[in-house]
Order: C-alpha cells, then structure tokens, then sequence
C-alpha cells in the first residue's frame, strides 16, 4: 500500500507510472524501484529460490542480496530493488535460473 | 577516464570528501551503484545531532543533511557518475566500473573508497520468506518509495537503529506487535526513544523460534524464558547491527583487521585514513561504523590527506585540517567507538614503524593513550 | 536452532551442511565454500558471510576474531556477460584466477 500522507516528508510528486508483472496491469509511482512497486500493489513473493523453489522476496533493499531477483523486458535475474520502474515494463517473477544452453544462445 | 580523485560510493562520507577536494582545486569523480546520490542518508528522516561545526550544532533531520550535500555536489565541479558500481581492478591499479552497459576503468591519481556499511542478517527458520526484511529495507520503504511494507510487524534486535526504524513505522501507521531481544535487556541507549515505545511488547532473553505463511510472513512465534508466544504479522524486521563493506578493499589489495567495536573486520588504515594500498583511502562506515558526524569527518580527512599527497594543499595545511578534523572528531564520536579506533590506529603506526604526529597524542588532553 | 535452518539463501544451505563440511574437515569460510557452494551464490557471501563465521566460530570453539572472512572476487557485483565484454576498454584485468595471495599467507594486518 502507498503511503498517502507521510508523517515527515512532503511528496514531491505525484506522476503515475503503469506497468506489468506477469501480464497484469499494475499503477506506480514514478521514480518507485520495481520491488517498492510491486509491493505497494500488495505484491511481495517476487520469484523463488533456485534450488528449493521457495518463495523470495525483497530483502536487503540496497541490491546486495540478489533475494529479489525478476524478470525485467525479457532479461533474467534483474535486482528489482535497484531498479526504477517504467512506463509499460513487462515485469515477471523469478522462477527459474536463465536458460543459457537454449537455442536463443547457440547451444 | 581520467581524474585526480576517484571517490567510490556517492553517501555522506563520499559526497563530503568531494566537495572538501572540490574546494582545493581537484578534479573529482564520484561513482556510486544507485540512481541517486546520499546513500543510507536518503532515509534518515530521523533527527541527527553532534553534527560537525559546518552544519551548525543544532539538530537537523538526515533527510535534510542529505539534500544539502546533493545541492553542493550539485553546484560544483564534481564530476557523479550515478548507476555506475565499482566491479574490480585493473593490473595497473586502476578501478573498473561498470553501469550495466559497458565496464571502464577510470585512471587516478588518489582513490577513497566509501561504500559504507552492511546490515547484519539474523538466521531463524523462516528468515527466507517474502516480509522477512532488514530494518534498514523497511525504512527504505517508508521514506523512500512511501509504500508500507506491512500491517503488523515484529522487530528483530532492540538497538538504536531497531527502535527508531519500530518509531518510523509506527508513525507510518504500521503496528509493532514485538521487540524481540536475545540479550537480558534492551540495548538502545536513548532513553527518549525507548519511552516512545512504551506500549510495544518487549521480549528479553528471547529469540525467533519459526516465521511461516504461505509464500509470505504470516506469522511468527517467539522463544521467550516463559514460553513460545504467537503473533499473527506481516512484517518482520532484523536489526542486528552493521559491519563494514569489504570486497572493495579486498580487490584493491588492501590488509584487514578485526575490531569488534568498530563493526568486525575492516581495511585497516593509519590517521590518514590511508590504507595498507597507498593509493586507497577510506571513509565513513566502512572505516567502523559510528555515528554521523565521525562519517562526514572521515570523509573529510582521507580527502585532506589525497590533496596533501597530490600537492593540492601544503603539508603544513593539511596537518592542521586534519588536527582539526580529529579534535571534532573525538569530541562527537562515542567513547566505545573511539577508543577502539584510536586502538586500532595505534596498533596500525606500532606495526608499520609511523609516528602518530603530536596532534593526535593530544586529543582529549593525552586521555586516549593513557 | 533446528538443523536444517538455512543460512545461505542463494545456495540454500543449512546449519546442517556446514556443519557436516568442518566434520569432513572444513577449517575456513573459504573450505565450507568449495565443499557445499555456501557464499556462490549470486550475492557472493555478502549475506552470509557473518552467519558463517559465527557457526564455524561456535563449532570450533574459536573466538570470533580469528574466523576469516571468504575471499571475495571480480566482479564485486552482478554484472552481464555483455557489459564486461561489450564497449569494454582493453585494459588488463587483475588477475581473476590466480591468487594474488599466495597459499597460506592471508592478507591480515
């Protein structure tokens, strides 16, 4: 949820950003993070983890941990806490290590 | 690229040192990984004192701090790179960045390294699920991004940094259902803020015992001396102190050491702020972490010193700024902290046969060095 | 705490493993890594590098002070494949693969 009235800082803006997570329309703030984003839109599993398939979300918030991990206009395991959403960017969980050996690669 | 000094990391510390070489004629470049300068200042809504003469002795909100620094960068020469984190070195010692494109290294005379510091995780079973945080995450979330991170939340530690992050989100509308502490007692030392939260549970001598939920935190039971207790949350915050950021030093070859006051192992590094790699200097928390004031007076010392070894400035200058530096210093810093410091400092010119200049034998009257 | 508790989340591995690692003979951060691939990971053991420690210092009994920290390489952060190689200046990287520190010799103070 965003927070409508801080109790110390005044908002500078208001400018909404529209994008995507796994194909659903979502609303932002400008100048948000991806992860900020998605959770403000009640969004907080955002991929899982590579062996166990558990569940991950933000953590360390300063892109040091790589627990927040999605997909961002096709490109895999972008750290979403360091990210600044944008207008129409097409957002997926993290569900799986990238596919290097696939035919997209050569291999 | 090419520039006399190439500072890492855009928070107080660095952004200080900037302008403190700015203002001697310096060329200067300040490359840091966000897309925005200030570093963990950006969300220091709370009010900061013993601030340095500079800003006045007065309190002032770190938010506040944090935009004049980013003004003064602003209208000076110092050359941001921002978006742009330092990945490794070059043979020839120069620092490779990198912005996510393309990776170049940036050729300098003098380097200060000030990535600050690093929030300790705590392990429990659960740590793992979405709405487990750091407490320094939480606050970024608040005050940065203005989203809520949750409802209801347990916190994780009860040291200063754990009860004024509990304070801002409970002004923020956010419930703390606990304080969870393994100690016997609270450790924030500001009695102030331990009084605002009065109405908050606290549990000594008492750890997390499991956090589940379905693909999220939804609930968390606690070890307490009298048994589990269960509170149903969605947040949940550790705040196990910092230590500081290391794999920087660790590339530019620089030696370390261990002092537990100051956050752990760190880059050693004599009065200066020179590390064992000549070329390297270092500032702000990731020279131990302390309070606010010290990391803007680090940041100010290890700029004197690369000017004074560039020639931007006399020796003779630069031995009374820093005398200065180090006056203020030791009258702001905590005395735990200082002391270990001062130690560590000693320790440092001991081993590498350098006398520590009568300037800093004297601070606080010769007290220090018994 | 329980056992199977995990302490490297990238990796996901557990109290139990690292343990299981010093039983086999692990003495460092660095032995337990290339035994389990705890601190491999995408974050490079920034998270655990502290949890680690404090499990090998209780396991041996040792003070915190004397359990090193993991070495830590290039690249320090993330980086694609195609940012280090793409419009990359051809300067000579410092040596990736070998040590600049010799075997044995740590770079303590």
């Amino acid at each position: 949820m965003h927070i409508s009235e801080h109790p110390v800082l005044k908002e500078k803006s208001n400018e909404k950003v529209f994008f995507y997570f796994n194909n659903h329309r979502l609303e932002a703030k400008k100048g948000q993070t991806v992860a900020a984003a998605l959770m403000a839109n009640g969004i907080r599993k955002l991929g899982v983890s590579r062996k166990l398939s558990q569940p991950r979300g933000l953590y360390c918030s300063n892109g040091r941990c790589t627990s927040c991990f999605v997909t961002i206009n096709g490109l895999d395991h972008v750290i979403s806490c360091t990210t600044l959403v944008e207008n129409n960017m097409q957002v997926f969980s993290n569900n799986n290590d990238p596919e290097i050996r696939g035919e997209k690669y050569g291999n | 690229m090419e520039t006399d000094l190439l500072i890492i990391g855009g928070g107080p510390a660095g952004l200080h040192a900037a302008l403190t070489a700015d203002r001697a004629g310096a060329r200067v470049v300040v490359a840091d990984e966000s897309f925005s300068l200030g570093g963990q200042l950006r969300q220091q809504t709370q009010w900061l004192s013993n601030l340095p003469g500079q800003y006045g002795y007065g309190k002032k909100r770190g938010t506040w701090v944090n935009e004049q620094l980013i003004n003064q960068v602003g209208a000076s020469n110092v050359q941001v790179l921002k978006k742009h984190t330092m990945i490794g070195s070059y043979l020839n010692g120069n620092i490779g960045v990198s912005d996510g494109d393309k990776t170049f290294e940036i050729q300098s005379r003098k380097n200060i390294i000030a990535p600050g510091a690093q929030e300790e995780a705590k392990v429990f079973p659960g740590w793992t699920l979405p709405g487990v945080m750091t407490a320094g995450a939480a606050q970024i979330l608040i005050n940065r991004e203005k989203v809520l991170p949750g409802k209801r939340a347990v916190m994780v530690g009860s040291n200063d940094f754990s009860l004024e992050v509990a304070r801002q989100l409970n002004s923020c509308g956010i419930t703390v259902e606990a304080i969870v502490e393994e100690k016997n007692q609270i450790i924030c030392s500001d009695g102030e803020l331990v009084k605002t939260l009065e109405n908050v549970p606290v549990y000594t001598n008492s750890t997390i015992e499991i956090v589940t939920g379905a693909g999220e935190v939804e609930h968390v039971v606690i070890q307490t001396p009298d048994g589990l207790k269960e509170v149903n949350v969605d947040l949940v915050c550790i705040a196990n102190g910092f230590s500081p950021i290391l794999e920087p030093f660790e590339i530019m070859n620089c030696h370390f050491v261990y002092q537990k006051e100051l956050g752990g192992w760190l880059a050693a590094y004599n009065i200066h702020l020179q590390t064992t790699n000549p070329s390297c200097y270092i500032a702000g928390n990731a020279a131990g972490i302390t309070d606010f004031g010290s990391i803007l007076l680090t940041g100010e010392i290890a700029a004197l010193s690369a000017l004074e070894a560039m020639g931007f400035i006399s020796s003779a200058e630069g031995t009374e700024q820093k005398s200065r530096c180090w006056r203020e210093l030791a009258n702001l810093e905590s005395e735990k902290v200082l002391q270990a410091r001062t130690e560590m400092l000693a320790d440092y010119h001991q081993k590498h046969e350098l006398d520590l200049p009568d300037y800093f034998m004297k601070i606080k009257g010769g007290k220090m060095y018994g | 705490m329980d056992k199977s508790t995990i302490v490297c989340r990238c990796e996901e591995i557990n109290v139990d493993e690292i343990e299981t690692a010093m039983k086999n003979g692990a003495e460092t951060f660095d032995d337990i890594k290339r035994l389990t691939r705890c601190g491999m990971g995408p974050c490079q053991s920034k998270t655990c590098l502290n949890p680690v420690r404090e499990i090998i210092a209780e396991y041996t009994g040792k003070p915190l002070a004397d359990i090193r920290i993991s070495r830590m390489r290039m690249p320090l952060k993330l980086v694609r494949m195609s940012a280090l190689t793409n419009g990359s200046e051809g300067g000579n990287v410092a040596s990736v693969f070998g040590e600049s520190v010799e075997d044995g010799e740590t770079n303590d103070e």
